[in-house]
């Protein structure tokens, strides 16, 4: 009976009642496999890119895994004895996390707030002022965080910056200060430096955001007697939301991850193991000691950690939007 | 709405797993390496690695040197110039996919770690057959020689010893030191005079800056006893010497911003005028010059002194050539590391770079020089070299950094000599011991 049917059903067929169920099963096939017939090359594409390596990062997470398996080319499988001893390391529980999560909540929410902050001034300003000020954070935008880096710690030199050259000459400290060598001195300069860098994404992109809030909403609010902090937290807040989620997901992913910024600060790169975030720690306990197994297993977990966060992120937000 | 936050969840997946990659992308490369191996050398091409940075007029150089490999093997050269920074990670992901090139520099320290994985093939024959084994800087054999066999072909080295600003010397009225003493006595006297001078720098972050003061108060950094590696950086001698060297900072004759100086840094500050004395190498006069033109002749050099005079050791670092296994004409290679290591063209590399050649013979020569500022470093490379330990594991204490962390903990103040010394020599004793 089916055979007699055309399989796949010229539009003229339409108005005729019997076939009609037959025919939606047809095309309903049809349906469900022409997207991913249509999407199996970019698939095939992320999954050879994206899914391959994403694949050995985790077989290699469970392997010993140095420069002699790389030339011979034999496997030494050690189960889960990577991720036990990044696990049990006092190091990453007294040291590392608390720098990686405290620097990131910090840097997240400042970058936020400054994002937000300098999106609404742009968007009150004028045509002029705003091509000013846009052009303005671009350049902290389109600085290299090598070069921004060298520029924080050129700053901040102990023996030639101009922060202990103008306090020294205030009269606040006798002798020079190196910043580099105190943990919350370091953490506060890349801070400066992350926030300097970051800023700008998030103040353009609140910006486009402030552009789709309707005006009307705006005026009628304003005609109800609301304050700019009320029309601000009742009205383009709720609007944003949207804007924010992915800003917020987005600074959380760059500033647990920051490396450049601390490995280039003297001191950053290993001799200050106080100062040591996930990053910094996993380049030196295993790149640079050949220990590609230990730090496969160090990359798998930042990706779960993260992964989680995303998760409770975007349900929180899913969540408030019902 | 379940759908939708399905979708960004996996958003936020993929840029997760992007951040994984970016941690994780090492040690992937292509495969397949390929010149057709044929009986004459014509037609064939040696790939060659070479770091950049060591002789300023290297493209002139390999030019010439293309031209005579060619003259006498009837093989192409190519020659590609690689970063000293990036180098190690070029070396490690090329051995991984089997893209090494015939024969590369490698560092003194990383031969052994790259001999050790089984990359490099052993030299012993070729160097015996072209009459050579007896006529190789002894120090640079040894930091070549694993497990009983040469990997690595002595190139060239360097020393570093004690540079210092004769301006300032003059001004503040004093002699180069040749024991601890005067060269406190010295340091001070420079403050007395030029309060706004670094009298001495001491860096918190330049293992080979620290050894000397190890040594000349009769420490070891670490010895190999059977098979176990001990350091000793927390013997009562090594301790001395730290306690030296760390006081002077302590002293204010450093500067706060030395705390965390690498040499590069002590290189700029020295170049600008602003420091008396400092550890620095017998390649540096030339990037000194280079970098502040006003500096010519207003600067010497000496050899480390010892305790109570004498020269303290100070590391031969340097380069050998090494073969890779990979090869696949290994007498054609050999016959470029010849080229390169001996007779003329060693000479003249040494010359225009700034370093010791590897070969006896030619290093006698050099020795002869009078120039100021070769000779202090030639007495320091003859008389007072030493070698770091030679292990394929002390890349892992270079990575971690150890020296570095024991000597900004006493320099910033956060630890004591003997707190940090023993903590370090823990770690080292574990590090070469391949312990994680």
């Amino acid at each position: 009976m089916a055979s007699t049917l055309p399989a796949v059903a010229p539009t003229g067929t339409e108005h005729r009642p019997g076939p009609v169920v037959r025919r939606t099963v047809g095309r309903s096939v049809a349906a469900r496999v022409r997207p991913w017939a249509l999407l199996a090359p970019a698939l095939l594409v992320l999954a050879t890119l994206l899914l391959w390596p994403l694949v050995r990062v985790a077989l290699l997470s469970l392997q010993d895994y140095g420069l002699r398996q790389i030339v011979t080319g034999e496997s030494s499988w050690i189960g889960a004895g990577n991720y036990a001893e990044v696990l049990t390391s006092a190091q990453l529980w007294q040291v590392v996390l608390p720098n990686t999560v405290g620097f990131a909540v910090a840097a997240v929410s400042c970058t936020v707030v400054l994002g937000t902050a300098v999106g609404v001034l742009l968007a009150s300003l004028g045509r002029l002022a705003r091509t000013i000020v846009s052009s303005a954070i671009m350049a902290a935008w389109a600085m290299p965080a090598v070069t921004g880096t060298y520029v924080w710690v050129w700053i901040f030199d102990a023996d030639r910056g101009v922060v202990n050259h103008v306090l020294q000459t205030l009269g606040f400290q006798a002798q020079p200060v190196n910043w580099f060598t105190d943990r919350w001195s370091f953490y506060a300069i890349v801070l400066l430096n992350v926030v300097h860098h970051g800023f700008p994404f998030v103040a353009v992109t609140v910006l486009a955001g402030l552009l789709g809030v309707p005006r009307e909403l705006l005026e009628a609010a304003e005609v109800d007697g609301a304050g700019a902090w009320r029309r601000f937290f009742s009205i383009i807040v709720p609007q944003l939301r949207q804007v924010f989620a992915v800003v917020i997901i987005l600074s959380t992913i760059w500033d647990f991850k920051v490396f450049a910024q601390v490995f280039l600060m003297p001191g950053g790169a290993g001799t200050n193991r106080e100062v040591l975030n996930l990053g910094v720690w996993s380049y030196v306990e295993s790149f640079g000691q050949n220990r590609y197994g230990f730090g496969s297993a160090i990359a798998v977990l930042l990706t779960l950690l993260l992964l989680a966060v995303t998760v409770v992120y975007v349900r929180t937000i899913g969540k408030e939007e019902l | 709405m379940r759908r939708h936050t399905f979708g960004r969840t996996a958003t936020a997946a993929t840029a997760a797993a992007l951040t994984a990659l970016a941690l994780a992308a090492c040690g992937n490369g292509g495969s397949g390496d390929g010149d057709p191996g044929g009986d004459e050398a014509e037609g064939q091409t040696l790939d060659v690695w070479i770091m950049q940075g060591t002789n300023p007029s290297a493209d002139a150089f390999f030019e010439e040197v293309a031209t005579a490999f060619t003259e006498e093997t009837g093989a192409e050269l190519n020659v590609e110039l690689v970063e000293w920074a990036d180098a190690h990670d070029r070396f490690v992901t090329s051995i991984a996919g089997g893209t090494t090139p015939d024969v590369a520099e490698t560092g003194t320290t990383w031969t052994p770690e790259f001999a050790d994985a089984g990359a490099l093939a052993p030299l012993d024959e070729y160097v015996a057959s072209a009459g050579l084994d007896a006529d190789l800087v002894e120090g640079l054999v040894e930091a070549g020689t694993y497990d009983g066999r040469l990997y690595g072909m002595p190139w060239y080295a360097g020393v570093r010893a004690l540079v210092y600003n004769t301006e300032i010397f003059e001004q503040a009225g004093v002699e180069p030191p040749t024991t601890w003493a005067e060269l406190e006595e010295a340091a001070t006297a420079i403050k007395a005079e030029l309060p706004d001078k670094i009298a001495i720098a001491v860096p918190g972050d330049a293992e080979f800056t620290v050894y000397p003061w190890v040594w000349g108060a009769g420490g070891e950094v670490a010895t190999l006893e059977g098979d176990t590696w001990t350091s000793h950086l927390d013997s009562p001698e090594s301790q001395e010497g730290l306690s030296f060297w760390t006081g002077l900072a302590e002293q204010g004759l450093s500067s706060a911003g030395a705390t965390t100086w690498r040499e590069t840094d002590v290189l700029d500050a020295f170049a600008q005028g602003d420091v008396g004395m400092a550890v620095m190498g017998s390649w540096t006069p030339g990037a000194i010059i280079e970098a502040n033109a006003d500096m010519e002749g207003k600067f010497a050099a000496v050899p480390i002194p010892g305790k109570d005079g004498g020269i303290a050791p100070s590391v031969l670092g340097g380069s050998h050539l090494s073969m890779f296994s990979t090869a696949e004409n290994k007498d054609l290679a050999f016959a470029f590391i010849e080229l390169m290591t001996t007779g003329e063209l060693a000479e003249r590399w040494g010359e225009q770079a700034g370093y010791f050649p590897g070969q006896t013979s030619l290093l006698a020569e050099t020795l002869e020089s009078t120039d100021p500022l070769v000779a202090p470093f030639a007495q320091q490379f003859v008389e007072g070299g030493g070698s770091v330990p030679v292990s394929p594991d002390f890349g892992a204490v270079q990575a971690k950094k150890t020296v570095g962390v024991m000597m900004q903990s006493i320099l910033s103040g956060s630890q004591d000599v003997a707190t940090a010394s023993t903590t370090a020599a823990e770690e080292m004793t574990s590090l070469l011991n391949g312990g994680g």
